[in-house]
């Protein structure tokens, strides 16, 4: 009866893993530039090396993990399936990766061509990427917040993906644009924050937070109003800055950052009520991520309201720090934790078909390599912040902290597949000699 | 659907995976010809239909005001 778990529909192992392995390399690079560049990096928000960094965390990093997740949760949380999720995963990757590699060195080098052959290649694959996503979700039913949530954060990354084309497209001042660049940077920034992520992490918390955290689930209340509340939000928000209403706009900014704000709070709280004795990994790294994220909200906060703090260096940058490295890229990797050793345990138990019971999930990573890994992403973390603060001191050290937290994840992702790759074969052997067996008279 | 209705009753709410999914696949083992198997879960088990599906099983879900999701199974060709 083990054969069950063989879901015909799932997606093959190399889909989602094509993803998770290439996530790191960007951070690791983002790394790299940074000790490169050292501390004129972070003379400003605008730096071209700072907008790469940015970059090669959000369209390089995150994108990576986010699209990879996507395909594989979502015929588990939704029914829906993708069709030919092989081939999908296998064009989207290999036009997204070098998509990002060309809108990085666009960034850095602020020549056109780079920014149009970015744009073509992140345009066909996202394109691609939300075809497919689209045809699967047609016609299933939002019938919990999770589902409605999955579709709310895609039609973010629509208008995120769409505005950053956009703004690639018009940096050389080719094509005019329908407001000014500073604008719709702002609306890209907020789509790509909130409208994206923060709705996805929202949708997905939802089902994996009780799920691989033992804890009760999000109040039903809550749950029920948050996936359609910041979309809605964040439309008069983009409206408000299109029109030129700043007063609107930046208390439209306020409902938003609190409201995210809540979402950080009542995880902490459901997390604090976990059945679990000892917090593992995935829940130290999601309570530094909400931790971070409240961090990033009061100092939004803190910015609309004293206008000399938001017009200093530091601001804009540690927010950045914080709501990127601190949260969102924090919660992915607790996240992969939880899902590549799950995938890994289901694609052996699958290939047992009921003979091999597939090794169990604590053995796919060691624990103690999960641990050392963790503690060198939060000193890079913590080194990042030091960085903003004083660039000429930190920026190499958090660098090279970058570069090995990433290093160290890439070999874990990799130690899983290889982990993988050894069951299989002894599977392989195991379920072929007892075949023979049953064969010989 | 009541717990009466089932032969065997899996209650997989507050279980980390894959255990749920363990604990459905080995009630299904022993599941006789005739016998109901109901599974509490928290929410919606899309893979597991389609398993189900394919296995020659069919199956009915209720939603408790709860969250709880009540899946009971049973074989096809009864």
């Amino acid at each position: 009866m083990q054969a069950l778990l063989s879901f015909d529909q799932a997606p093959p192992f190399s889909a989602p893993f094509r993803f998770f392995l290439t996530a790191p390399l960007f951070a690791m690079l983002a790394g790299v530039l940074l000790l490169w560049s050292g501390p004129e990096l972070l003379a400003s928000r605008w730096t071209p090396a700072a907008l790469a960094v940015t970059h090669l965390i959000t369209v390089g990093f995150m994108l990576q993990v986010m699209l990879g997740a996507m395909i594989q949760i979502l015929p588990v949380v939704a029914g829906a399936n993708m069709i030919r999720s092989l081939g999908v995963a296998r064009l989207v990757h290999a036009t997204i990766v070098p998509g990002a590699l060309l809108l990085a060195t666009g960034l850095l080098t602020f020549d056109p061509l780079w920014f149009r052959l970015a744009a073509l290649a992140l345009g066909f694959g996202l394109a691609l990427f939300l075809a497919a996503a689209g045809h699967a979700l047609h016609g299933v039913p939002s019938i919990n917040p999770t589902i409605l949530g999955l579709k709310l954060a895609l039609t973010g990354l629509i208008i995120t993906a769409g505005l950053g084309i956009l703004l690639a497209i018009a940096v050389d001042g080719s094509i005019a644009l329908p407001l000014p660049l500073l604008q719709l940077t702002t609306i890209h920034i907020g789509w790509g924050f909130v409208g994206w992520s923060a709705v996805l992490l929202f949708a997905v918390a939802l089902v994996v937070v009780p799920m691989f955290q033992m804890t009760p689930p999000y109040p039903p209340r809550f749950a029920s109003i948050f996936p359609w509340s910041l979309p809605l939000v964040l439309s008069f928000w983009s409206l408000a800055h299109a029109a030129g209403w700043p007063g609107l706009a930046a208390l439209l900014t306020a409902v938003l950052v609190m409201t995210v704000g809540v979402f950080a709070v009542l995880t902490l709280h459901v997390q604090r009520r976990s059945k679990r004795a000892r917090f593992d990994a995935t829940q130290h790294y999601w309570r530094v991520a909400m931790l971070c994220a409240l961090a990033a909200c009061a100092l939004s906060l803190a910015g609309t309201s004293l206008p000399a703090l938001a017009e200093s260096r530091e601001w804009p940058l540690l927010c950045g720090v914080l709501a990127l490295f601190g949260s969102l890229m924090s919660v992915m990797i607790g996240m992969l934790y939880k899902i590549v050793p799950f995938l890994v345990w289901l694609h052996l138990q699958n290939l047992g078909g009921g003979q091999v019971v597939a090794p169990t999930m604590n053995k796919v990573i060691a624990a103690q390599q999960i641990e050392r890994q963790m503690q060198t992403h939060f000193a890079a973390l913590a080194l990042l912040l030091a960085a903003v603060i004083r660039p000429d001191w930190f920026a190499h050290l958090a660098g090279v902290a970058l570069v090995l937290a990433n290093g160290l994840l890439l070999r874990n992702l990799l130690g899983a597949v290889a982990f993988y790759q050894q069951h299989r074969r002894q599977i392989k052997l195991k379920t072929s000699s007892a075949a023979l067996r049953q064969a010989a008279p | 659907m009541t717990r009466q209705a089932a032969d065997i009753v899996v209650d997989a709410r507050g279980l980390e995976p894959p255990e749920p999914m363990v604990r459905t696949m080995a009630a299904l083992d022993q599941l006789g010809e005739t016998e109901r198997l109901l599974v509490l879960l928290p929410r919606e088990p899309f893979p597991l239909y389609r398993a189900l599906e394919l296995n020659g099983f069919r199956w009915q879900t209720e939603r408790q005001p709860d969250g709880t999701v009540e899946v009971l199974i049973q074989h096809q060709r009864q």
